[in-house]
């Protein structure tokens, strides 16, 4: 029972990052931006949550801070990206390239310490406990008692599907990424768009960060973004940027993620381990691409 | 009647030094249809553009009902009543009618901005049935037809309640039968005082549908005139500063050996329909055949079965007695001169330079055109050779390196038919050769199809223009629903008759 709990517990913690990574980035992949940055965005939040929090004591700053780190990349990509049309390719390389660096560095200059900062002084984003919830045998313990930043995920879920399907936002949102042309001629300027769904992709990657290194653990680690930000990427192009659907690879990565971690305490060595998540990933892109040709072959 | 929109004096002068617009007064009244004339580059789409506020002015005023304007952008002069649909239809093909229609004018409820849905498919509804255009306001963009599209783009200003419609030869994408139906909507939308600006360079459209028509030419105002008062051979000799003649110039010329034939060719799609039904004919030397037919009767498929871009499902085609299905396509272009219906796709590729779309295929079957083996070309000969291909068929270009897609129209289509003139093959095929030419070029082309029959090649000319057809072919064939239903001779046949067939088939008969 314990085993069950712990894996789906897991799954939960596994998914929220690249959840949220996944929901922002999934903004501007509807806004036409091949926008490769949230792993950047996710690592400079990261880091500026855990300055946030050790500075002032207070999650709640920590998390601001994280949402201004990652704003910080977001506002360099649309300057050079949108105002100045660089590639957006080379512009998310550079911004990723970029993040780990400063990060590093920062971490060295700041807390004089190599690879890892963790201290008593950081506060963690605390976790909720639904009174009444809490007590249902196996639900209880899964659904309640989690951190705030999984609630807000589920929430910021709903909300994205909310905004890019039924609003006014989101219908200007994918004519920009369909057509611009059309949105331009129809009076709605579609670098507007791009911007605005830039700023909304840093805010979710920055609570992202700081779900990171405030949630899941209390520290900093170098890159310990760990490819996060790719798989968000990858989430979102599987499923043609579906917020639900996102939310359902984001659990199956997760899941393996957990299931990774539980393998590792019945002595399967790490190394072999890490790998479960990306090997699961290789094989739904797998799926896809199979289901796909066989509903092309059924068009024709 | 005063003027409703006036324009004087505009001036437009593209650098370095092309003058669009030169020095051009025209006034506009309300609730009329007014064409605009002209040939490609007569500056009658950048006059349009200027009024729209898409392109800015060197100098000259705008007036709206006495009063100055001056628009910057295009949301200027819609917010003054003045909406533009361009050549180009930009919609987005994801998204329904009503939703492209209300696309940044969108009517929302509550505070975050949600869309209301019902209202907008109602308010979309209400303009639709207004102007009966027959639109469902839930259909999918990209499961409409063209004719379709462009009355959503139209709608689309109509929903911001403009008031003057530009339209930039919106007749140019759709099929003949569309048109009159476009037309009559056109003339609804006229008779409920909206007034219309055409743009167009096909005289028989244009003088169906206008009330007054203004020509120009290379940037000048030539005339305005009421579209009663003038003929096709008046407009045209205002057009292009000369007479046109619109008769053939087809002298008697005896036909020779057969140089292509075709013998019981189908196409048979997946689900079983006959897309080319035992088509069988044949092409001799010093032959015109015109192939005439609405468009998607086969047509395409034909091509695509000659060319060898598709396969055929059966059936024989054979030029000069040797059988090509099986021949791969650089085989068959020692055979076939081929000049195709889309000339920025598969005729040509425009970011390339003149130079290089000059010399294709030719750097294939020409050995003076490669050095080393067939390593690297020698462009030496590819340059003097696309001189004198300009020069043969008076290409007007800036430089031998500049984009194939700088050029005009007309001088694209030129280009192809030039180099696929100089291939030396018994047998020509093409497709639409005048679609979209201007008629100076037209005159042109026919010119040039004309003698090659003379030089004994055998052409074949698929074209949905009729009136084509009868100016240059010896022969027409029609083609219905995938079967050839009518074989005739030019001159014992009329326009009545072969229209009859096209849209028939053969129980005319």
């Amino acid at each position: 029972m314990n085993i069950i709990v712990g894996l789906i517990t897991g799954m939960i913690a596994g998914a929220t990052p690249i959840l949220l990574a996944a929901l922002g980035g999934t903004l501007t992949f509807y806004a036409g931006i091949f926008n490769i940055a949230m792993e950047g965005m996710m690592l400079m939040a990261a880091f500026f949550a855990v300055l946030g929090s050790f500075l002032f004591h207070s999650w709640l700053v920590g998390l601001l801070f994280a949402v201004a780190g990652a704003m910080i990349l977001a506002l360099i990509f649309i300057f050079f990206s949108v105002t100045l049309n660089t590639d957006e390719f080379v512009t998310g390389i550079a911004l990723n390239l970029f993040a780990l660096g400063s990060t590093t560095y920062l971490l060295r200059q700041i807390f004089k310490v190599k690879g890892v900062f963790t201290s008593k002084l950081i506060d963690s984003i605390p976790n909720i406990h639904i009174p009444l919830i809490e007590k249902i045998p196996l639900l209880g313990p899964v659904v309640s008692g989690r951190n705030l930043i999984v609630y807000l995920a589920v929430i910021a879920t709903i909300f994205c599907y909310y905004l890019v399907f039924k609003t006014r936002f989101g219908l200007r949102l994918r004519a920009a990424g369909y057509n611009s042309n059309s949105l331009d001629s129809s009076g709605v300027r579609t670098s507007r768009m791009q911007i605005q769904s830039l700023l909304l992709c840093a805010v979710f990657c920055g609570l992202a960060g700081a779900f990171l290194s405030l949630g899941y653990v209390t520290l900093f680690a170098e890159n310990m973004t760990a490819g996060r930000g790719w798989i968000s990427l990858a989430a979102i192009i599987l499923v043609d940027g579906h917020p639900y659907g996102i939310a359902l690879i984001s659990l199956l990565f997760g899941f393996f993620d957990g299931l990774g971690l539980f393998l590792q305490s019945y002595g399967v060595s790490s190394q072999f381990t890490s790998m479960v998540p990306y090997i699961a990933t290789l094989g739904a892109l797998y799926v896809y691409a199979r289901r796909n040709r066989e509903r092309e072959r059924k068009a024709l | 009647m005063d003027d409703f929109i006036s324009l004087e004096r505009i001036v437009k002068v593209y650098p370095p030094n092309v003058l669009a617009v030169d020095n051009v007064s025209v006034g506009f009244h309300k609730g009329e249809i007014h064409s605009i004339v002209g040939e490609n580059g007569a500056g009658k789409s950048t006059l349009m553009k200027l009024l729209y506020g898409l392109v800015p002015f060197d100098s000259g005023t705008v007036k709206i009902n006495g009063a100055a304007v001056h628009f910057r952008k295009p949301g200027d002069a819609i917010a003054m009543g003045i909406g533009m649909v361009h050549q180009e239809i930009e919609l987005i093909s994801q998204y329904t009618v009503w939703e492209n229609v209300v696309l940044g004018a969108e009517p929302v409820r509550g505070l975050g901005g949600t869309l209301d849905t019902k209202r907008a498919i109602e308010l979309v509804r209400r303009k639709i049935d207004e102007f009966q255009f027959n639109l469902d306001p839930s259909a999918q963009v990209e499961r409409i037809s063209v004719a379709a599209r462009q009355k959503v783009e139209i709608l689309k200003l109509l929903y911001r309640n403009v008031s003057v419609l530009i339209l930039d030869e919106p007749t140019a994408v759709l099929t003949p039968q569309e048109i009159p139906q476009l037309f009559a909507e056109l003339k609804r939308l006229r008779d409920k005082g909206t007034t219309i600006l055409f743009i167009s360079h096909r005289l028989d459209e244009v003088l169906e549908l206008s009330d007054r028509i203004t020509v120009m030419r290379k940037g000048k105002k030539i005339a305005t005139v009421a579209a009663s008062e003038t003929d096709k051979e008046a407009l045209a000799q205002m057009m292009v500063g000369r007479q046109v003649i619109f008769t053939s110039k087809r002298t008697p010329h005896q036909r020779g050996e057969r140089v292509f034939e075709a013998k019981g060719l189908s196409v048979t799609r997946r689900d079983g329909l006959k897309l080319l039904d035992n088509v069988s004919f044949s092409v001799h030397a010093g032959e015109i055949v015109g192939i005439a037919g609405v468009e998607g009767n086969g047509q395409f498929e034909l091509v695509n079965s000659v060319m060898g871009l598709a396969a055929p499902s059966s059936g024989s085609l054979t030029v000069n007695g040797t059988e090509i299905i099986k021949l791969p396509i650089l085989e068959r272009r020692k055979l076939i001169s081929f000049v195709p219906q889309d000339r920025g796709k598969m005729g040509a590729s425009l970011p390339a330079s003149i130079l290089d779309n000059a010399i294709m295929t030719h750097h294939r079957l020409e050995p003076r055109f490669s050095a080393w083996r067939g390593l690297v070309l020698n462009y030496r000969n590819a340059r003097a050779f696309t001189d004198t291909l300009a020069q043969r068929f008076s290409v007007q270009m800036a430089s031998r390196q500049s984009p194939f897609r700088s050029l005009s129209g007309g001088n694209q289509q030129k280009l192809i038919l030039g180099r696929e003139l100089l291939l030396s093959t018994p047998f020509f095929l093409m497709d639409q050769p005048t679609r979209g030419l201007d008629v100076g070029s037209i005159e042109y082309v026919h010119g040039e199809i004309l003698s090659m029959r003379g030089a004994d090649r055998a052409v074949l000319v698929i074209s949905a223009d009729l009136e084509e057809l009868f100016l240059i072919a010896d022969r027409i064939l029609v083609m219905h629903r995938g079967q050839i239903v009518a074989d005739l001779a030019a001159e014992q046949t009329t326009i009545e008759e072969v229209g009859r067939y096209m849209l028939e088939g053969k129980r005319t008969a």
